[in-house]
């Protein structure tokens, strides 16, 4: 057993030396999952879930500034979500142009004496004058969209200009009313009461209702850090199955075993090199999600509040993923053939298991489908800590099934290697 | 070369010195699809301290041979015993004992020449001083001890099987086997590793080494067993089975076509036995041929085309493998 576990510290060291020689594989390990994750949490970023801390940059050019165009820009200063910037004879012209530059995503326009138009339209209604003799059309308040703006954020800006354009309209036509009542009325008149004070309704909360653990989706970062890690994972296994048929083909393999060198050895001395090459692609994710995106303009990952879940989840995917190249090695009979099938099988339980596409705007089917994918028991774990603050207990059964496959590829792997043709 | 073992004592009852080297009986072995048998009912034993040759054309089954010996195929049928051990149910005690070095070179080529012989001695078991004091052995005795820090993948052919050989030798093993070591190789490489054969066999190893080249066998093996088509056609000392073809024939080249009328002469002569005519070839068989040489010479000189010539007495292990596989008529 001592004589063996220096053979495996040797050979550990030798598959170590030629992982490190072949620099282009490297790079390409580490700076793949990067750059995706880089890349994809800062163009996806509006395409996820609630970002609390997402704001849009909206323009209003306000031409008017009486009540109409006060009453617009102040409910957009109100808005959390928005940042607002005010301009006050910008042409559309020029609101499209910095529309297009990216420098809006959202153009209110206000039209040059909106509130006059406004309030003639008004005192036409309140005479009562038919609507066909009516001099005075309705206000256009114009609106302009980024098209990359989520549709449902769009609806939520317009949503809250309708909303502000009613209140507008509310308080005019009272203000219109009361005057109408002192005039009518006289010293009898008091004032109408305080409409604030009179809701009708209580202001509306949403609660959220979901299966299981539930809680809020994930955002841009949430999703694709640990995504791209997992899948970043499970394509070490084409070097990995690659390496040991070489192994093989080179003969070293046939050496080893005239040498009777037990098959763990030879199996461990190549997983070994491979987890700590994993370990590192989940850190580097990581940090560049938690310190470099925010420089870059996209939200910060919470990594929450629970490391030894996350070491777990990095263990346990790695192991999965070590296992299942090793397996393919062991069953795939030239290198073309390994490379080939776990890179296809890599992109197809990626596809499934919600690392390509997330699980949220999945059909319901193939969400149920995703459970056959390792790489989905992987994310659900990393998401159970990202987004619902899960522990060490929380990830346990993703853990665990991600650590059975693993033993049961290198079991079968096992059995093969010692079948002797 | 010097021979000092410590980093594993042979255990007593490890090898049986009165053991031959290698005893296989009715060894047989078919792959799944293959239409016959690679090996068909081999029977043989190889004697301790020799040079055994493994003699046969490519496709005899020579590999398949080696690959049993070193437990990295079953046989389908018989029985292989190293040292007194089996090689299927005692191959921990084998292990010390035999060094395999395969057909192809089995090296890692990222590595360099010294990390791939420091490996394969720990992989044997070795370690700490002995190990490094093997590994330097090992490179003087492949002469590399320039290139022992050149990845291999920059080696050229001859340096990857000199390189190939001696990790089979790093634990120092009591019995070799070689599978076709010179095959492509060139002259320098082919010569260094004849050389260090003929020392270690001194030094008192066995070795068991396959090739297709006959003159590598006459050359380097005391004994040869030739198969062909995964039966042995006959094992023997060289000597001996050159003596079978020594009487038989001699063979003369022309600088161009003698007539048939020659051969008809040549026939007549006492002791010749048959005169087979190839082009330019004449194959001359007899009884006596010490006799019949000089009326041969005599006829042939008076009728015949000039003699570009002759050879006499010196018969190869390819005429008696031809010979014996029935393959004859053919002069070469
Ligand atoms: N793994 C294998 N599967 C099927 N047939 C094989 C295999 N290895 C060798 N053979 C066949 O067995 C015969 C002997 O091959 P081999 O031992 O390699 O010959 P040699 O080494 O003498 O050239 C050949 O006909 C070869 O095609
Ligand atoms: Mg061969």
């Amino acid at each position: 057993m001592k004589g063996n576990l220096a053979k495996l510290r040797a050979s550990i060291v030798k598959d170590a030396r030629i992982l490190l020689r072949d620099r282009q594989a490297l790079i390409l390990f580490f700076t793949m999952p990067v750059l995706f994750v880089l890349i994809l949490s800062l163009s996806l970023r509006d395409v996820f879930g609630d970002r609390p801390g997402a704001t849009f940059p909206v323009l209003v050019v306000a031409q008017d500034r009486q009540e109409v165009g006060q009453g617009i820009i102040d409910t957009f200063r109100n808005n959390p979500h928005v940042r607002l910037s005010l301009d006050e004879d910008a042409s559309e012209a020029e609101a499209r142009q910095w529309l297009i530059d990216g420098q809006y995503r959202f153009v209110v326009l206000v039209p040059a004496g909106a509130t006059e138009q406004a309030k003639r339209r008004l005192g036409e209604v309140m005479a009562d004058v038919p609507v066909e003799l009516r001099l005075e059309r309705p206000v256009e308040v114009r609106v302009l969209a980024d098209p990359s703006l989520r549709s449902d954020y769009r609806k939520v800006l317009e949503g809250s200009l309708d909303l502000a354009l009613h209140g507008i309209e509310m308080k005019l036509g009272r203000e219109q009313l009361e005057q109408t009542l002192r005039v009518t009325q006289g010293t009898h008149f008091s004032g109408l009461p305080d409409f604030d004070q009179a809701r009708l309704f209580l202001p509306v909360h949403g609660e959220t209702v979901t299966k299981g653990v539930g809680g809020p989706t994930p955002t841009s970062v949430q999703q694709n850090a640990p995504a791209w890690t997992l899948l970043a994972m499970f394509f070490l296994t084409v070097p990995l199955s690659v390496s040991f048929i070489k192994e093989r083909e080179q003969g070293s393999l046939f050496r080893l075993q005239t040498m009777t060198v037990p098959p763990w050895v030879v199996l461990g001395g190549k997983a070994v090199p491979y987890f700590v090459i994993n370990q590192i692609q989940m850190i580097s994710v990581l940090a560049v999600s938690v310190y470099v995106l925010p420089l870059l303009g996209g939200d910060p990952l919470g990594l929450g509040n629970a490391p030894l879940a996350l070491v777990l989840m990095g263990a346990s995917a790695s192991l999965a993923a070590i296992g299942f190249g090793i397996a393919v090695a062991v069953f795939a009979r030239t290198t073309e053939q390994a490379a080939g099938f776990s890179s296809a099988t890599v992109m197809i339980m990626g596809a499934l298991g919600g690392i390509l596409v997330p699980k949220a705007v999945m059909l319901p089917i193939m969400q149920d489908l995703a459970v056959i994918s390792p790489l989905s028991w992987g994310l659900d774990g990393f998401l159970d800590i990202f987004v619902r603050g899960g522990g060490l207990a929380d990830v346990l059964p993703e853990a665990l099934a991600l650590l059975a496959f693993s033993a049961f590829c290198h079991a079968i792997a096992i059995a093969r290697y010692r079948r002797r043709g | 070369m010097t021979q000092h073992r410590c980093a594993s004592p042979a255990q007593p009852g490890d090898t049986d010195a009165r053991a031959p080297a290698i005893e296989l009986l009715g060894l047989s072995k078919s792959f799944p699809g293959g239409r016959a048998p690679a090996l068909d009912g081999i029977d043989l034993v190889v004697p301790r301290g020799g040079i055994f040759g493994i003699l046969g054309p490519n496709g005899a089954g020579k590999t398949t041979l080696m690959s049993i010996l070193g437990g990295l195929i079953l046989p389908s049928a018989g029985s292989v015993r190293i040292a007194g051990h089996d090689v299927l149910t005692e191959s921990r005690h084998i292990r010390h004992i035999l060094g395999l070095v395969p057909q192809e070179p089995a090296i890692y080529p990222t590595l360099t020449a010294r990390e791939n012989l420091d490996f394969f001695g720990r992989m044997q078991g070795l370690s700490g001083a002995y190990l490094d004091s093997r590994v330097q052995a090992c490179l003087e005795l492949a002469e590399m001890t320039g290139e022992a820090d050149q990845r291999v993948e920059q080696f050229s052919g001859g340096y990857k099987r000199r390189l190939n050989m001696v990790i089979g030798l790093m634990h120092e093993p009591e019995i070799l086997i070689l599978d076709e070591p010179t095959v492509a190789i060139d002259p320098h490489s082919r010569a260094l590793i004849h050389h260090r054969l003929r020392e270690l066999n001194a030094a008192g190893i066995t070795i068991l080494i396959s090739t297709h080249y006959m003159e590598e066998a006459e050359l380097l093996c005391s004994d040869v067993a030739i198969i062909d088509h995964g039966r042995l056609i006959v094992q023997g000392s060289v000597p001996e089975l050159l003596a079978r073809r020594r009487d038989e024939a001699i063979e003369l080249q022309f600088f161009s076509e003698p007539d048939g009328a020659l051969a008809q002469a040549l026939q007549a002569i006492p002791g010749v036995r048959q005169v087979e005519l190839a082009g330019c070839r004449m194959r001359i068989s007899s009884d006596r041929p010490e006799l019949a040489i000089a009326p041969i010479m005599q006829r042939v000189q008076a009728d015949g085309p000039t003699l570009r010539s002759l050879v006499y007495g010196r018969a190869s292990l390819e005429q008696v493998f031809l010979s014996l596989t029935g393959d004859r008529g053919e002069l070469r």
